[in-house]
C-alpha cells in the first residue's frame, strides 16, 4: 500500500465531511433555501473526487497525497458557499466540475512523462497568446464599470485568460528548460548562477510585452501582476541574474507610470482604488466588500447567515468575501493558509523535480496558483485596484476551473517519483553539491 | 537553483503575511469602525428579506408590516397608508438602508434583540426568526384628522399628551410614499430618493422635529415663566410702543405700532412686545437662558423615532440681547419644541419626554418591553403653571387667540403670525384647559400667507379640527374627513 494514497485518502474523508457539513450548515440558516435538489451535485462532486484518488492510484501512485485533498476542500468549501448565494449555480459549477476533473484525468493518465509537452511547445504558445487576447480582440475593451473580459459565444460566457496562461507557462518553461540544458555552467558547479547567451533576454522582453498589453488594453493590475510575477519567478529560478531581474522591474514600473498618466480608464479604476467612498460605480464593490468581510468579524456569521450577494461579483472575483462573511477571520486565515500549504508543495515539488523543464513548470503552475490567489484576496481586501481575478478552485468560473484542474494534474504528475524515466540529472546534482560543499 | 526556488518561497510567504495582516484590519481590529460608517448599509439590508415585525398605532391599525410575495426575493415591506406615516415610520430599502422608527428600533423589528429573540424557554434551543412588533401611540383618527386638516398647505402639526408625553399625532408636508423606496425595483428605488433627496420643498426631512422657525410671541411663555417665578406677578409695565435697547439692533417696536403695557395677563392678551422686552431687561438673559435650558428648549432630546429635538437658543443665537429673547424675537422653535413647551405648561410643569413607540409586542402580543413616560424634570411649580393656563384660557377667551375657541370645551393656547422673512404662522394650544387631555403645534409655511389675518384663520381652523379630533368633539369645521 501507498503511503502517499493513504495521506491523500485520509485528507479527502476530512475535506468531504468539512463541505458537507458547511452545506448543511448553510442549509439549516432558516433564511435560505437549499433545496433537496443541490444534495445530487454534492453527491456528483464526491464521486469525482472519488474517481480522481482512484485514478490516481492506478495510475499514479507515488504522487504527492496533500495537493489533491487541499484542492478538494477548496472546492468543496466554495461550492457550498457560492451556491448558497446563488442556487441556480449549482448544476452548471457542477458540471465544469465534471469538465476540470475530465481535464484532469486526462492530464494524469495522457502525459505519463511531461516532457511530451515541450514537443508542442508552439502550438502551446501561440494557443496562449491567442486565449489571452482573444476576447480582446472580439469584444473590445472592458467599458466603465465593466470589469471581466469575457467571451461571449452565444449563451455562453467564457473567460478564457487562465488557460491562456497555462499554456504560455508551459511554453515558457519548455523555453528555459533549453535555455538551461545549452548554459550549463551552473550546473557544472562553474558558478552560482548562469552567465548565459543574449536569449536570456527574449523570454523577459515577451513577458514584458504580454504584460504591458494586459495593463495597457485590459486595465487589469491584478491579472498583469498574476502575469508578471510567474514570468519573473520562472526566468528568476532558471537564469538568475539580479541586473536582469532589475531591468525588468524597471520596464514594467515604465509601463504603470505611462498607463497612469495617459489612460482614462486606469485612472478611473486607480482613483476609485484610493477613495472608494466618493466613486460609488467601482468602489462600491471595494466599500460593501469591507464592510462585509467587517460584518463578518473574528467568528463569522456562520454559513448561510451572510448577506454576501450584496457585494457584486461576489460570486467570481470577490468569492473571497463570502469566505471571510460567513467564516470569519478563522476560517479566512484556514483558507488563506490553504493556498499557502498548496503553493508550498508546489514548491517543494519543483526542488525534487527529476528534469530541468518538470521543474521550472512545477515552478510556474505553483507561483500562478500561488500569486493568482493572492491577487484576487488582496483585490477584495483592497490591497490591490479592482481587478477581475478569480479565486482558484472557489470562484464559479467553468474555464479557470479547468484550467485549475489541469494545472494540478500537472503538478501531481511532476511530483511522481517514476521508475521508468532514468535520472538524468543525478550526476550534475552531485556535481553541485561537491561544488557547494567546496566554497 | 534550488537556493533561488527558497528566495521565490519567501517572497510568496512575504506577500502572503501581507494579506494576513490586511485581513486582521479589516476584520478585526477596524471592524467596529467599519460596521459603524455612515455609508454601511449592510445591517439594513441583511434584514431586508428576513421576516420582521409589524408597527401598529394605539387604535390598531397596522401601518407597516412584512408580507411574503413570490418573485427573486421572498418578502416585502409594504405601509398600507401610504405616506400618512412617512415621518414617523420612515422606511427601510434594499440598498439605502433605513430610517425613522424603522431604522431606530431595527433590533426589535428583526429580532437582534434577545428579548424578542428569547420569548420562552423553548427559544434558547431552537433558532426560530422571532420578530417584535411595535405599537406606536400615535392615533390613527387623529394622524388622518391632522392630514386632512393640513391639506396642501406646508407645515407640520404634532399633539401630545401632556399627562404620558405620548405623541399622538405627527403630521408634516411634504412628504413622501415609504412604499416606492422599500419597493424590489431597485433601479426604481435608486431614483425616487434620488429625486426626494433634490427635491428644494425637502419632503424627506420632517418638519415636525426638525425645522427651526422664528417663535415670536409663543416664546413669551418663557418669558411671563421666569416673570412669575421671579415674584413679579404683580409688576405693571408702562405703556410704550417703541424699546429702544442698548445693542445696535433695531429698536423693538409693537405690532401695527400700538401702544401697550400693564401686567402680565394684557402682555399676554395684547401680544404686547415692548412689554415683554421690559420685563426682560428686569430678568436678564442669564435667567431666560436658563430657564429655556430646563424646559428643555436649548437641548437636543432624543425622542424614539432617530430623530431628536433641537436646540432653540444655539450658541449663534445667544448674541441676541435679553430684551430681543424675552420678546421672542430672532428665537428659533420646532413644533415639537412648541408642543413639548405647552404639554409641560398643561402638565402642571412637570416636563416628560416625547415618545412615539408605547411597547414592543412579541409573536404572540405579549408585551416585550414597555416605554413608560420619562420624566424630565419640572421647570416650574405648578402654582406657575396653573398661572399660565389661565393666561392662555384668557388669551383665547378674549385676547390674540379667540379663533382657536371651541363651543364645548375650554382651549388655551396662542396664535402668532406675520413673520418678515419667512412667512409662517403658529398656532400651540391646549384643551380642555381644567384637565388637559393634549397639547397640539401647528406651524404653516409658504409664500401664500402673507396675509397675518387670513394666515391665523386658517391655522386656528386646522388646530381646532385636531383638538376635535382628539376629544372626539363632533366636528363642525372638518366636513368629510376618512
Amino acid at each position: 500500500m501507498n503511503h502517499q494514497r493513504i495521506v491523500e485518502l485520509t485528507l479527502l474523508l476530512l475535506a468531504a465531511f468539512i463541505t458537507c457539513a458547511t452545506v448543511a450548515l448553510a442549509a439549516v440558516g432558516e433564511q435560505v433555501e437549499i433545496t433537496w435538489n443541490v444534495v445530487p451535485y454534492l453527491v456528483a462532486l464526491l464521486i469525482l473526487w472519488t474517481i480522481a484518488h482512484i485514478t490516481l492510484r492506478l495510475r499514479a501512485p507515488t504522487a504527492n497525497g496533500v495537493l489533491f485533498p487541499i484542492a478538494a476542500l477548496l472546492q468543496g468549501l466554495g461550492f457550498a458557499l457560492m451556491v448558497r448565494i446563488d442556487p441556480s449555480l449549482a448544476s452548471r459549477q457542477a458540471t465544469w466540475s465534471l469538465i476540470g476533473m475530465a481535464g484532469f484525468i486526462a492530464v494524469t493518465i495522457g502525459i505519463r512523462n511531461p516532457q511530451q509537452l515541450s514537443k508542442v511547445r508552439a502550438p502551446l504558445g501561440i494557443a496562449g497568446v491567442l486565449l489571452v487576447f482573444l476576447p480582446l480582440i472580439s469584444e473590445g475593451a472592458p467599458s466603465g464599470s465593466e470589469i471581466s473580459l469575457a467571451l461571449h459565444l452565444g449563451q455562453l460566457h467564457i473567460i478564457p485568460g487562465e488557460l491562456g496562461k497555462l499554456f504560455l507557462i508551459i511554453f515558457f518553461a519548455s523555453w528555459l528548460a533549453n535555455y538551461r540544458t545549452r548554459n550549463t555552467e551552473e550546473y557544472l558547479g562553474q558558478a552560482q548562477h548562469i552567465e548565459g547567451d543574449r536569449s536570456r533576454l527574449i523570454p523577459l522582453l515577451g513577458g514584458w510585452l504580454i504584460t504591458s498589453a494586459i495593463l495597457i488594453f485590459q486595465y487589469d493590475a491584478g491579472s498583469a501582476i498574476v502575469t508578471f510575477v510567474v514570468f519573473m519567478s520562472m526566468w528568476w529560478v532558471a537564469a538568475g541574474r539580479p541586473l536582469d531581474l532589475a531591468i525588468s522591474f524597471g520596464a514594467i514600473a515604465a509601463t504603470i507610470v505611462l498607463a497612469t498618466g495617459t489612460l482614462p480608464e486606469f485612472q478611473t479604476r486607480l482613483s476609485a482604488w484610493i477613495d472608494p467612498w466618493s466613486n460609488t460605480q467601482l468602489g462600491d464593490a471595494i466599500t460593501r466588500s469591507s464592510f462585509a468581510l467587517a460584518g463578518g468579524g473574528l467568528t463569522g456569521t456562520g454559513p448561510g447567515a451572510g448577506n454576501a450577494d450584496w457585494v457584486p461579483g461576489v460570486t467570481d472575483h470577490f468569492a473571497f468575501v463570502p469566505i471571510g462573511e460567513e467564516l470569519g477571520f478563522l476560517g479566512a486565515t484556514a483558507v488563506l493558509s490553504g493556498y499557502l500549504l498548496l503553493t508550498g508543495v508546489g514548491l517543494r515539488i519543483a526542488t525534487r523535480a527529476r528534469r530541468e523543464f518538470d521543474s521550472v513548470l512545477a515552478i510556474g503552475v505553483t507561483v500562478f496558483l500561488g500569486v493568482q490567489a493572492w491577487a484576487s484576496i488582496a483585490t477584495t481586501l483592497r490591497l490591490l485596484p479592482p481587478s477581475a481575478v478569480s479565486l482558484p478552485f472557489i470562484s464559479i468560473n467553468g474555464f479557470a476551473l479547468l484550467t485549475w484542474h489541469l494545472a494540478l494534474g500537472l503538478l501531481l504528475r511532476i511530483s511522481e517519483i517514476g521508475p521508468e524515466a532514468a535520472d538524468q540529472t543525478s550526476v550534475l546534482r552531485k556535481i553541485k553539491l561537491r561544488s557547494r560543499s567546496q566554497s | 537553483m534550488t537556493r533561488r526556488i527558497l528566495h521565490i518561497g519567501v517572497a510568496l510567504l512575504a506577500i502572503y503575511v501581507l494579506l494576513f495582516v490586511q485581513l486582521e484590519l479589516i476584520q478585526v481590529v477596524r471592524a467596529d469602525t467599519l460596521r459603524d460608517h455612515s455609508q454601511n448599509t449592510r445591517e439594513i439590508t441583511m434584514v431586508f428579506d428576513a421576516p420582521r415585525g409589524s408597527i401598529t398605532t394605539a387604535d390598531g391599525e397596522t401601518i407597516a408590516e412584512t408580507v411574503s410575495v413570490s418573485g427573486a426575493r421572498p418578502r416585502l415591506r409594504q405601509y398600507p397608508y401610504g405616506s400618512l406615516y412617512s415621518h414617523v415610520v420612515g422606511f427601510i430599502s434594499a440598498e439605502h438602508g433605513g430610517s425613522g422608527l424603522e431604522q431606530k428600533h431595527n433590533d426589535f423589528l428583526a429580532g437582534n434583540d434577545l428579548g424578542v429573540r428569547i420569548q420562552d424557554k423553548r427559544d434558547l434551543f431552537v433558532d426560530r426568526a422571532r420578530t417584535g412588533q411595535l405599537e406606536l401611540s400615535v392615533r390613527h383618527d387623529v394622524q388622518l384628522v391632522a392630514r386632512a386638516a393640513l391639506g396642501s398647505y406646508q407645515g407640520a402639526a404634532v399633539v401630545i399628551d401632556p399627562s404620558s408625553g405620548a405623541v399622538l399625532a405627527m403630521w408634516s408636508s411634504p412628504h413622501f410614499d415609504p412604499n416606492h423606496l422599500s419597493s424590489h425595483d431597485l433601479a426604481a428605488v435608486t431614483n425616487d430618493l434620488a429625486a426626494l433627496n433634490s427635491d428644494e420643498e425637502r419632503p424627506l426631512t420632517n418638519r415636525a422635529d426638525s425645522y427651526l422657525s422664528e417663535a415670536g410671541a409663543i416664546f413669551t411663555v418663557v418669558t411671563a415663566a421666569s416673570a412669575i417665578e421671579a415674584g413679579l406677578t404683580d409688576l405693571v409695565v408702562p405703556q410704550k410702543n417703541t424699546i429702544f435697547t442698548e445693542t445696535l439692533t433695531e429698536p423693538i417696536k409693537n405690532k401695527r405700532n400700538v401702544t401697550c403695557g400693564g401686567d402680565l395677563t394684557s402682555l399676554l392678551l395684547t401680544d404686547c412686545r415692548t412689554g415683554w422686552a421690559t420685563i426682560g431687561i428686569d430678568l436678564g438673559k442669564s435667567e431666560l437662558s436658563n430657564r429655556s435650558k430646563i424646559f428643555g428648549l436649548t437641548e437636543s432630546v432624543s425622542i424614539d423615532t432617530g430623530n431628536h429635538l433641537r436646540g432653540l437658543l444655539t450658541p449663534a443665537k445667544v448674541d441676541l440681547s435679553a430684551p430681543h429673547v424675552a420678546a421672542g424675537i430672532g428665537v428659533q422653535l420646532s413644533p415639537l419644541h412648541a408642543a413639548h413647551l405647552f404639554a409641560t405648561i398643561a402638565n402642571n410643569g412637570i416636563r416628560i419626554r416625547p415618545r412615539v413607540v408605547h411597547q414592543i409586542q412579541g409573536h404572540d402580543g405579549s408585551v416585550i418591553r414597555e416605554f413608560a413616560p420619562e420624566l424630565l424634570g419640572q421647570p416650574i411649580t405648578s402654582d406657575t403653571a396653573l398661572r399660565l393656563q389661565t393666561m392662555l384660557a384668557a388669551n383665547v377667551e378674549r385676547g390674540t387667540a379667540q379663533a382657536l375657541a371651541l363651543d364645548d370645551v375650554e382651549v388655551g393656547g396662542m396664535l402668532e403670525s406675520g413673520f418678515n422673512d419667512h412667512p409662517h404662522a403658529w398656532a400651540i394650544a391646549f384643551a380642555p384647559v381644567t384637565q388637559p387631555e393634549l397639547a397640539i403645534a401647528v406651524l404653516l409655511e409658504g409664500d401664500e400667507l402673507s396675509d397675518p389675518q387670513v394666515t391665523e384663520t386658517v391655522v386656528a381652523r386646522i388646530t381646532r379640527s385636531i383638538i376635535e379630533a382628539v376629544l372626539r368633539l363632533p366636528s363642525p369645521n372638518l366636513e368629510g374627513t376618512q
